[in-house]
């Protein structure tokens, strides 16, 4: 039997296995970049999961930590002309620093409140920068808006892949997201099984017991937002770069549900949760494409069964599946 | 001098006073039991002196140091540990997590907490396992596990905090004969070896007089007897509260006392 730790890297191994042959053997750029969007919707969701399912706060901010990481970027590039390299650090930074802020203003509540509370602060600011009409530089003719308005950025620079790589450049960032997946999942992992996860976890099964074994819920719930951000906050900014414009559409409700979704589906607060389901739910999305309206119909269906039936998503399901195979052969075999 | 002293603590709900104006010391190296009827006040006492519920009135003193407005993680770090009523636990973790996580945060606060739980943490957990009895089944996940596991994890839990002063709410609440036993002499060693201060409310008298060093008794908020454990099935006021007056008006009668005349008016 393989231990814990020894099974995990199996599974990396075999991912990245496939990923790292994938873009050599798709045809055509459209499924390469699908996977990318696949791998950036994973940062997050596992990022989201240390929060969501691990230390159990039912906050909806991650998407706009992931919003702020882009525009931060984009802003950075837009006005300042950095350079994204330059720029995506120091929005990943700023991020743990908003996420310590809505920490701060929410973790006075608990339970479904916080998740009230932080919706609201997201949509706040979607509308905020929708309505945005004051100029702030001339260009020409045209007025720009401070935050972009409900135009956004463009023009702020890129990875420099497409300078570098010419016509592989989509192969390139294709590479440079998924070491984002990588470190991102091992900083998670050793958080995880780190003293703090511990807290975290403890924290979310019993707050009561766990404050009297004396874990402070609130230091270390404000921990969590904080550690939670920084790479939220680099893939927001990875994402400015790779598609070389962002838009308020990143604080949309339905690419939150989506980004929601893809942590249920795949199993909340499971270690490769996000992954699988940001991968379902992707492949779920190709296939009903065809059926134009009904997909996110499709999406919303995919979403109440697993509630209902399998609130331990897929990777719930699938170690429950493998520890009954483990007691029917030992019942065999003794 | 006093390790724990309860100076008039007093806890209302609303209009309802779960604790009115208590006062008890408990002396270093002692083993209090309280008992007391359901409603009165036993467990919203330990609330308070542990710090998960705010006091209304009152003082209470541990080691020297006011406690009375710390929080519960503090008063943890401080040096008082408790166990709970309801059979809590981490569920999602295993039994030997459960104590090692105690055993990390409980001692003092981590300003920083590390990535590795440490030799004296891991150390910690294996003689507290050992201690209660544990060790062979702490990989087992705490969720689903029997009433006493669980118990003596949560005792477990609470020995790795390295406490000056245990207070526990019923360890054999709910508990079969012999399990009563077996913790009772977890308990019993626990106070031998570690020299260890204890509280205990428990409902199961024969556990709670064959442990205490004294007793006090709770009714309605308030200390209805404070003294030796023998002297508590003798005090007349006890058995008033807890069997009814015609049961002391009949003891009364058997032991040929002048009350009974007062008792039947």
């Amino acid at each position: 039997m393989l231990s814990g730790v020894a099974r995990d890297i199996l599974i990396a191994f075999l991912f990245l296995a496939v990923f790292a042959t994938l873009p050599f053997v798709l045809d055509g750029r459209y499924y390469t970049g699908q996977i990318v969007t696949i791998f950036f919707y994973a940062v997050v969701a596992s990022q989201w999961n240390l929060v969501f399912g691990v230390a159990g706060i039912f906050s909806l901010a991650q998407m706009a930590l992931f919003a702020f990481g882009a525009y931060a970027t984009a802003m950075l590039g837009f006005y300042l002309d950095w350079s994204v390299w330059a720029a995506m650090p120091l929005a990943g930074l700023t991020t743990v620093l908003v996420s310590i802020l809505i920490g701060l203003a929410c973790l006075r509540l608990t339970g479904a409140y916080v998740a009230l509370l932080t919706l609201s602060i997201a949509q706040v600011v979607y509308f905020l920068i929708v309505t945005d009409t004051d100029c702030f530089v001339m260009e020409g003719v045209r007025c720009r808006q401070f935050t972009g308005g409900a135009v956004g950025f463009s023009q702020f620079g890129d990875l420099g892949t497409r300078k570098a790589f010419r016509g592989d450049w989509l192969t390139a960032n294709y590479f440079i997201v998924l070491a984002l997946l990588i470190v991102s999942m091992l900083f998670t992992y050793v958080i995880v099984k780190s003293p703090m996860g511990l807290a975290f976890r403890a924290l979310r099964d019993n707050p009561g017991y766990a404050i009297s074994r004396g874990i402070g819920r609130f230091k270390y719930q404000l921990l969590v937002f904080g550690l939670s951000a920084f790479f939220t906050g680099i893939a927001g900014g990875l994402w400015a770069s790779h598609f070389r414009a962002i838009g308020p559409n990143l604080l949309s409700l339905s690419l939150m549900l989506f980004v929601l979704a893809t942590m249920v589906v795949g199993g909340v607060g499971r270690f490769w949760g996000p992954l699988v389901g940001a991968i379902l739910l992707v492949g779920a999305d190709e296939v009903m494409r065809e059926f134009g309206e009904y997909r996110t119909l499709g999406l919303g269906l995919i979403l109440a069964v697993f509630v209902v039936a399998m609130p331990q998503g897929i990777v719930g399901l699938l170690k429950a599946g493998a520890a009954c195979l483990r007691r029917r052969l030992k019942e065999t075999a003794g | 001098m006093s390790l724990l002293v309860c100076e008039t603590v007093t806890k209302r709900f609303g209009a309802l006073a779960a604790v009115e104006g208590l006062s008890f010391e408990v002396a270093p190296g002692q083993v209090l039991g309280i008992g007391g009827p359901n409603g009165a006040g036993k467990t919203t006492l330990f609330d308070v002196v542990s710090g998960l519920q705010p006091v209304t009135s009152g003082r209470v003193v541990l080691d020297g140091i006011d406690i009375t407005k710390a929080t519960a993680d503090r008063i943890c770090h401080l040096g008082l540990a408790r166990t709970f009523q309801l059979n809590a636990g981490f569920d999602s973790m295993s039994g030997r997590e459960n104590v090692q996580v105690a055993a990390y945060f409980g001692r003092r606060n981590r300003l920083f907490p590390g990535l590795r739980l440490g030799r004296e943490a891991i150390r910690c957990t294996e003689e507290a396992l050992e201690l209660v009895g544990m060790r062979e089944r702490a990989e087992t996940p705490v969720e689903g596990a029997p009433v006493l596991d669980r118990k003596l994890l949560m005792i477990a839990g609470a020995l790795v905090t390295d406490p000056k002063i245990l207070l526990m709410d019923e360890p054999v609440g709910g508990l079969t004969a012999s399990e009563i036993d077996e913790v009772e002499s977890v308990v019993a060693r626990v106070v031998r070896e570690k020299q260890l201060t204890v509280v205990l409310i428990e409902h199961v008298m024969r556990f709670l007089m064959r442990l205490s060093d004294r007793v006090m008794i709770m009714h309605h908020g308030a200390k209805l007897f404070e003294g030796l454990p023998r002297e508590v099935s003798e005090d007349p006021e006890v058995i008033e509260v807890y069997l009814g007056k015609s049961a002391k008006a009949r003891k009364d009668s058997w032991f040929g006392e002048k009350t009974v005349a007062k008792t039947q008016t």
